[in-house]
């Protein structure tokens, strides 16, 4: 790092550039890459994520170098600024148009969910509710829910690619459970966040990251230090235990977890 | 647990407040590099706020993916460039010295006792996934007795590693991004480190997916 920080130093910004480049390219590409599959998308975030660091004389890097004592690796904040970035991209530039002509392909009420849960990244329910009040006031949510399924089916191996991972939110579980909705969606969310905030700060974050964002075992022991997966486990497992019972007592049922 | 997952489903994606963590501290998170005192003071933040918690969760999805975790570890320069221009005349050099072995004297102390060869040490065996499975979202093997630490590598059956990652445990999870397909075949392998620099590897297993029928 220190030889293109040097030249930042030195105030000569387009050679501390070159210098960047040439050792931090492929992992720009990389992480492009795990965002984006379509190699037009691919080259085309890359330089929207090039304009964006090179802005201002390298401001971003200008900042990360004269910040205080980091906490992070340098090569891991590049990661965590490319993703920011790359999405930035699809969200509000030419990714966009590229999503929307990806979705064009499907039915009405499939392209409607699309719209709002990956370009409008509204949650499910929301999803759910503005169809209703919009377009179909009898769909089911059951119905809604296989629509939901068979949408996430059908963008998440194209073009996108992990994008929509992102902009999106988890692929509906096949269940014959079929949760209720009308009323007691709220009471039941009101409830569960209830009992969430009687929980230990980690306990919490870990039911968070492990049940609601789907992060693998073992790099959420990593985020919350703990020392491995199975940590992990028998800790999530623990607090959804707690949580059942106190769910039970303000009568909802186990199928509600 | 997916009726809790749609309960507590953020609604529409948050806009950003002043207390939401900034890069360096979702990176220090991510890649677990944050002290007990920072990530004290980032909890309570990442317990209430989707936004920082999908950026985590996202980064570090990233960070296990094989090319990122090179090409990170490449360009932090765990991997000095041109090293490989150094590697052959080096290996020539220990050749030469394994050869003429100057410090080989066993006629003047025949009774010497020696460590087990390395060949001689138990090596991990995979447990799981092995032939045809109907699912795969983690490897697991054996234990080796005095192992600190395990390095697991899988690869598609062109040789190319698809993961690779050290832990400390006998499993560890295959990460979603990475998406294994019933058209093919895969290989994995698990080295167990048993002393300094001395790792013992199991044989190569060989699995594939169950192909399911169209529904």
């Amino acid at each position: 790092m220190r030889e293109w920080t040097g030249k930042l130093d030195q105030g000569r910004p387009e050679a501390a550039w070159e210098l960047f480049l040439r050792r931090y390219r492929r992992l720009l590409l990389a992480t492009i890459r795990h965002y984006a599959h379509d190699p037009d998308a691919v080259m085309d975030a890359f330089t929207w994520v090039c304009d964006a660091l090179r802005e201002n004389d390298l401001a971003r890097l200008r900042r990360y170098t004269a910040g205080p004592p980091h906490r992070a690796r340098f090569s891991t904040w590049l990661v965590a600024v490319v993703r920011n970035l790359t999405i930035d991209w699809y969200r509000h530039n030419e990714g966009r148009r590229r999503l929307a002509a990806d979705a064009a392909r499907l039915p009405r009420l499939r392209r409607r969910i699309f719209e709002y849960v990956f370009l409008e990244q509204r949650s499910h329910v929301e999803a759910y509710e503005l169809i209703r009040s919009r377009d179909n006031p009898e769909l089911s949510f059951r119905a809604f829910l296989a629509e939901l399924r068979e949408t996430y089916r059908a963008v998440l191996p194209g073009r996108g690619g992990n994008v929509l991972r992102e902009l999106g939110r988890f692929l509906p579980e096949e269940t014959n459970h079929v949760e209720p909705f009308e009323g007691e969606w709220g009471d039941r969310r009101a409830a569960l966040e209830r009992a969430l905030r009687t929980l230990p700060e980690v306990d919490r974050v870990a039911v968070l990251l492990y049940v609601v964002e789907d992060v693998p075992a073992s790099d959420v022991a990593r985020i919350l230090g703990l020392p491995n997966a199975k940590a992990v486990y028998n800790r999530v497992y623990r607090t959804l235990a707690t949580v059942r019972d106190q769910l039970s007592r303000a009568g909802l049922g186990r199928e509600d977890l | 647990m997916h009726a809790m997952r749609h309960t507590l489903e953020p609604t529409t994606a948050a806009a950003a407040s002043p207390d939401c963590l900034g890069d360096d501290a979702i990176a220090s998170l991510a890649d677990g590099t944050i002290d007990a005192t920072g990530r004290a003071a980032a909890l309570p933040h990442l317990g209430a706020c989707a936004r920082c918690r999908g950026a985590v969760a996202s980064v570090a999805r990233t960070l296990s993916v094989p090319e990122v975790s090179r090409t990170s570890r490449l360009a932090a320069g765990a991997f000095p460039r041109g090293w490989y221009r150094a590697a052959f005349p080096i290996a020539a050099a220990v050749g030469l010295l394994v050869l003429v072995r100057p410090w080989d004297n066993r006629e003047r102390a025949p009774n010497r006792h020696r460590a087990p060869t390395i060949e001689a040490g138990e090596a991990p065996q995979g447990v799981f996934p092995v032939d045809t499975v109907d699912l795969a979202k983690e490897l697991r093997w054996t234990s080796v007795a005095g192992a600190d630490r395990y390095r697991v590598t899988l690869f598609d059956a062109s040789g190319q590693v698809l993961y690779e990652r050290q832990v400390a445990d006998t499993f560890t999870t295959i990460p979603d991004s990475l998406r294994l397909s019933p058209a093919n075949e895969y290989l994995w392998k698990v080295d167990a480190r048993t002393g300094f620099d001395r790792w013992v590897t199991s044989v190569f297993v060989r699995f594939s997916l169950q192909v399911r029928p169209p529904r």
